[in-house]
């Protein structure tokens, strides 16, 4: 188990060194040279060279990647080429409100979309069990944004009864925080409580048809105890696996989701890093994200020790 | 999009009993569904320029954001430009972008997985960079490659395509492992079958319905990655009428004049719908085994 479980985090370091190979890449090939920049206009091409060889930008590769990787190690993602601020500074700035919204859309999520597969599920063939099924179609094909715009449209202009855009710091009160909040986690949760709804579904069929769940039923177990403690306990390994990959959708749509509804958050720090060019704060910003959804996945693939003992490594 | 790879269908199962055709959109009604709501946006993007539309390019600072009339259906954006004549258009550009990727990707994945799945030693390295790739979030891999390169139809092509053949190529290649178990392959291969032929009598046959039902999920997702890279500003040049392009330009006038939002938003959801009910259909009616449990 212990040397599983090592194992298993030592598995992530080549994943993370391809990542960081590839963040490092993009900046390398990236067009415009930084050298020159700095230079200014006014530079002589002796000027230049002599500024690329005092910011090392004349060296191989590979060495430039280990420079590179160490200083990251190191909590060192570089300076923004617009801003001048530290790279870490800039994200560390926005990070609060990107992080509010995955939390609470993670938690809407997982308290909506459980309990409907297993509902589904168990009514197999029922009204129910369409509804559910035709809403994970309807989340899969309904972009973020218009999702966003269709609620924040219905609920804020129309009825008023939640802000339009903006976010309040969570150090601002709990309530304002949350109210700003609930249209954007509804709207980034949607195509994730089709996903993890869908595959609650799924398993939850099959296992609904194994004989301990028949057992359990003649015993006369009430039907809730059955279905949460006996057939969801069972169908737990899928279910947080697609939790776990589902979390990618997050990070793609709280880019977008930030942009509709006006949150400063990491999605807002990436739309003016693409649209200025400013390859460091790109490349710290996937760094940072890709970071967070190894290290879920990798929490994931610990939890199912815990949940489902029948695991074995 | 992210759903994990299928389990294969038995190579009997798949021959067994075939219904007549007639009666196969009947039983798979979301083929039927999604296959019309496609073809009847495939006719939209080829006839565009027939369906009484104008110029979608043509700027006119004096007709600027109208709602819309008789004489403009959908209104007029910022600068004037005819909303309907741009969404038309706009379905040639997602089409266009949802077929290619599917395709490429497709053919990739399956050469990446083909290789993996036959050279052992190449397997570790190859899983290990899709592994890295895997964990990039696609639409976040997109915009990187995207902040690379200018912004046109055919970078956006790319960079979708990158971020989609991970998939493919797990797939393909779980299919390889778990045929290269089964007593036929063992038989050909000791029989002194070449990999060639492998390939084509056993591997290809397995792989055509599973890949066939991931192509067009990988289609609905390039779709709304198209759309999402337009609307943030790192896809397809602003002035090229795209779904996402046209949002984009709404974005700052969406409490006034929602309506530059509402009708590519409309047009985006009906097509990715359309894709996705085919895909349900295509997955129900070529893989049982799978149809049954989802």
């Amino acid at each position: 188990m212990l040397a599983f479980i090592i194992r298993r985090i030592i598995s992530t370091i080549p994943v993370m060194a391809f990542v960081a190979l590839f963040v490092f890449s993009l900046l390398y090939i990236a067009p415009g040279d930084p050298a020159a920049v700095i230079a200014g206009d006014q530079a002589s091409p002796a000027d230049v060279e002599r500024i690329r060889a005092s910011l090392g930008l004349d060296r191989p590769y590979l060495v430039r990647f280990g420079e590179w990787f160490f200083r990251v190690l190191q909590g060192d993602l570089g300076t923004s080429i617009f801003t001048s601020l530290p790279v870490t500074q800039l994200i560390a700035q926005r990070i609060e409100p990107t992080l509010s919204l995955m939390v609470l859309t993670l938690i809407f999520a997982v308290v909506i979309a459980v309990p409907m597969g297993v509902v589904a599920a168990w009514k197999a063939g029922t009204w129910v069990d369409r509804a559910v099924v035709g809403f994970a179609v309807f989340g899969f094909s309904v972009p973020v944004f218009v999702i966003g715009y269709l609620l924040a449209y219905i609920f804020a202009l129309k009825l008023d009864w939640l802000p339009v855009q903006g976010y309040t710091p969570i150090a601002q009160g709990i309530w304002p925080w949350f109210k700003n909040l609930v249209l954007p986690s509804i709207t980034l949760g949607t195509v994730y409580i089709a996903l993890i709804a869908r595959i609650t579904r799924a398993t939850m069929l099959e296992v609904l048809q194994q004989d301990y769940i028949r057992t359990a039923r003649s015993k006369g177990l009430a039907q809730n105890s059955v279905l949460y403690l006996h057939a969801l306990k069972n169908a737990a390994v899928p279910v947080i696996t697609i939790i776990g990959i589902g979390v990618a959708l997050l990070i793609g749509g709280a880019v977008v989701t930030e942009s509709v509804f006006a949150i400063p958050g990491l999605g807002r720090l990436t739309l003016d890093a693409i649209l200025r060019r400013d390859y460091p704060v790109i490349q710290g910003v996937v760094l940072i994200f890709s970071f967070v959804y190894v290290l879920v996945n990798l929490a994931v693939d610990l939890i199912y020790t815990l949940v489902d003992p029948r695991i074995r490594y | 999009m992210t759903a994990p790879a299928a389990p294969l269908p038995l190579a009997d199962e798949a021959g067994a009993a075939k219904p007549p055709r007639r009666s196969y959109l009947r039983k798979h009604p979301s083929v039927a569904i999604g296959g019309f709501l496609l073809l009847a946006m495939i006719f939209i993007a080829v006839f565009a320029p027939l369906l009484f539309t104008v110029d979608p390019t043509a700027i006119s600072t004096a007709r600027r954001t109208r709602v819309p009339s008789e004489l403009y259906w959908f209104g007029t954006d910022m600068l004037g430009r005819d909303i309907y004549s741009r969404v038309v258009y706009g379905a040639r550009v997602s089409l266009i972008v949802g077929f290619s990727v599917a395709i490429l990707a497709s053919v990739a994945g399956l050469a990446v997985g083909l290789f993996s799945g036959f050279v052992r030693w190449a397997d570790g390295i190859v899983m290990r960079v899709i592994d890295g790739m895997m964990s990039i979030p696609p639409i976040l891999l997109a915009i990187a490659l995207m902040a690379l390169t200018r912004g046109s139809v055919g970078n956006v092509i790319i960079a979708i395509t990158i971020a989609e053949i991970p998939r493919v190529a797990r797939l393909v290649r779980s299919v390889v492992l778990s045929l290269r178990e089964q007593p036929y392959v063992e038989a050909a291969i000791s029989n002194g079958a070449r990999v060639p032929r492998i390939i084509i009598k056993h591997i290809l046959p397995n792989t055509i319905a599973p890949m066939t039902v991931q192509a067009t999920y990988i289609c609905a997702s390039a779709m709304i990655i198209e759309a999402i890279l337009s609307f943030i500003g790192a896809g397809v040049p602003p002035a090229t009428p795209s779904w996402g392009n046209i949002m984009a330009e709404g974005r700052a006038l969406w409490q006034v004049r929602p309506h530059i939002v509402f009708f590519p938003a409309l047009f985006l959801s009906i097509t990715v719908l359309a894709v996705n009910l085919l895909g349900d259909g295509l997955r129900d009616s070529l893989d049982p085994r799978l149809a049954k449990s989802i």
